[in-house]
């Protein structure tokens, strides 16, 4: 038994951290297990829209409840960290590096694989599925009958600059906020500064970070549930529409079998000039007499689903890292960062810089391709 | 500059999409946007995982990039195998897996 074993670790905290660093903690297992009862029950909740069991609200809640209990038995310990010590892998091929910092990459190889299967989830429907688009050029579809087919979501955002807008601001915010946790560690780090100087620094970048993540996740919910005005004069490069819909009032939902846009409408397409391209079946077919036109009507199911939980997962990643935040900006305005004890919000960076990742592949080929 | 050159690859992608550019197929892609989307995906990802994780410049930096490539393997599988089975993707599918069955 070594000296620094001699000091009755306790797994609830807080650890005595002069005495080395921390053997155990119930915390993850904690964690865990409400993570587990929170999923299990919030799945039989509701079916599209309505509720089917009340009774699984209770164990939401109590789900929830183990999870924040978990989480104050971490900050317990966390917050009485004085940075004499850090753990070092003694193992090979790790030997001497940080144990959390393996951790921690660990973590994110698992995050890349649940990302991976969603993505090839996608790329296998997006090139299985014909798109919405070619079924009706095709003329192959009948007005008042369903057609399955792959929607986009990106067909509507990337409709116009202002569909963007939400999105496109969303990704500077990412990485501006990539930004401001790499210049909170560098501050954090820097041993040459007063410490009341650098405590400002940090909690102001690390509360600027939690501001652009709270920001991004606003911007999603405008852009899934709200929509956003316009300005008089900017309506007509929005075929005279003063709003923004958002993705809820266009019906691109998870439960739309009978799903129909403008896009897929020859009397509107008519009517507002654009017409359907004269290489087109569809085209022919119409001008021979054999289709009568009308409004196509699609089943999105698959393309909806794809697309919100693909996004979705990606967004309570940053509900997770807001969370986080919040808690160390509350730990750094407190004075709790010093040179010594900087590398956690390193830790923190390479979480954050990982959904700042994700952010780049979902966001050309979910929102805007 | 890791900083800056993100942004301005982040404005390539929306412009390249906001100016439509030709339908046309070019070496393995369907169009132009989904070229340069690609395209600039790419660079985005390598210089944030290298310089923003530090997968670059530091002592530790060879064995974490070994970990990070690690699952590579398996995406390589689940993308060229699982995820691009097309044509007929859909009529391959089983039953269960094909779109509206639920």
């Amino acid at each position: 038994m070594s000296v620094h074993d001699d000091h009755h670790p306790s797994a609830w905290g807080p650890h005595d951290w002069s005495h080395g660093a921390p053997h155990n903690s119930w915390s993850p297992f904690i964690m865990s297990v409400g993570i587990g009862i929170f999923l299990f029950s919030v799945a039989g909740v509701y079916r599209w829209g309505e509720m089917i069991d009340a009774g699984s609200i209770a164990l939401v809640f109590a789900g929830l409840a183990i999870v924040m209990f978990g989480l104050a038995v971490f900050w317990r310990q966390d917050m009485s960290f004085d940075g004499s010590y850090e753990p070092k892998a003694t193992g090979t091929p790790f030997r001497g590096i940080d144990i959390r910092k393996v951790s921690v990459w660990i973590f994110l190889m698992s995050e890349m694989m649940v990302f991976t299967s969603l993505f090839s989830t996608y790329m296998r429907y997006r090139f299985g599925i014909e798109s919405c688009e070619s079924v009706f050029e095709s003329g192959q579809w009948v007005e008042g009958t369903s057609v399955t087919c792959f929607e986009p979501a990106g067909h509507l955002i990337a409709s116009s600059w202002f569909h963007i807008a939400p999105g496109a601001i969303n990704t500077f915010a990412l990485i501006v906020s990539s930004f401001t946790v790499v210049q909170a560690l560098r501050y954090a780090k820097k041993v040459d500064l007063d410490h009341k100087v650098r405590t400002k620094l940090v909690t102001r970048y690390l509360g600027a970070t939690t501001v652009l993540a709270i920001l991004f996740l606003t911007l999603k919910m405008i852009e899934w549930f709200i929509g956003f005005p316009l300005p008089e004069f900017l309506a007509e490069y929005n075929h005279g529409d003063t709003t923004i819909k958002s993705l809820y009032a266009e019906g691109y939902l998870i439960n739309a079998d009978s799903y129909q846009h403008h896009y897929y409408d020859t009397a509107y397409l008519a009517d507002h000039g654009h017409g359907i391209s004269h290489d087109t079946e569809l085209y022919a077919m119409m001008e021979s007499g054999t289709h009568s036109g009308g409004q196509m009507m699609a089943n999105i199911r698959v393309s909806a689903s794809t697309f919100y939980v693909t996004t979705g997962t990606h967004g309570v990643h940053v509900l997770g890292g807001i969370i986080g935040l919040m808690y160390m900006t509350f730990k750094a305005s407190r004075g709790g960062y010093t040179p010594e004890n900087a590398v956690s919000i390193e830790y923190f960076g390479l979480y954050w810089h990982f959904v700042d990742l994700i952010w780049v592949i979902v966001f050309p080929f979910f929102y805007l391709y | 500059m890791n900083f800056i050159g993100l942004m301005v690859l982040t404005l390539i992608e929306v412009v390249a999409v906001g100016f439509h550019l030709p339908d046309e197929r070019i070496f393995i892609f369907s169009n132009y946007t989904l070229m340069i989307l690609t395209v600039v995906a790419i660079p985005k990802f390598i210089m944030i995982a290298l310089i923003f994780m530090h997968l670059y410049g530091e002592e530790d930096s060879g064995i974490l990039t070994v970990t990070a490539l690690f699952p590579s393997f398996f995406i390589i599988i689940m993308i060229l195998f699982i995820g691009l089975t097309h044509p007929e993707a859909t009529t391959g599918l089983p039953a269960w897996c094909r779109p509206g069955t639920y």
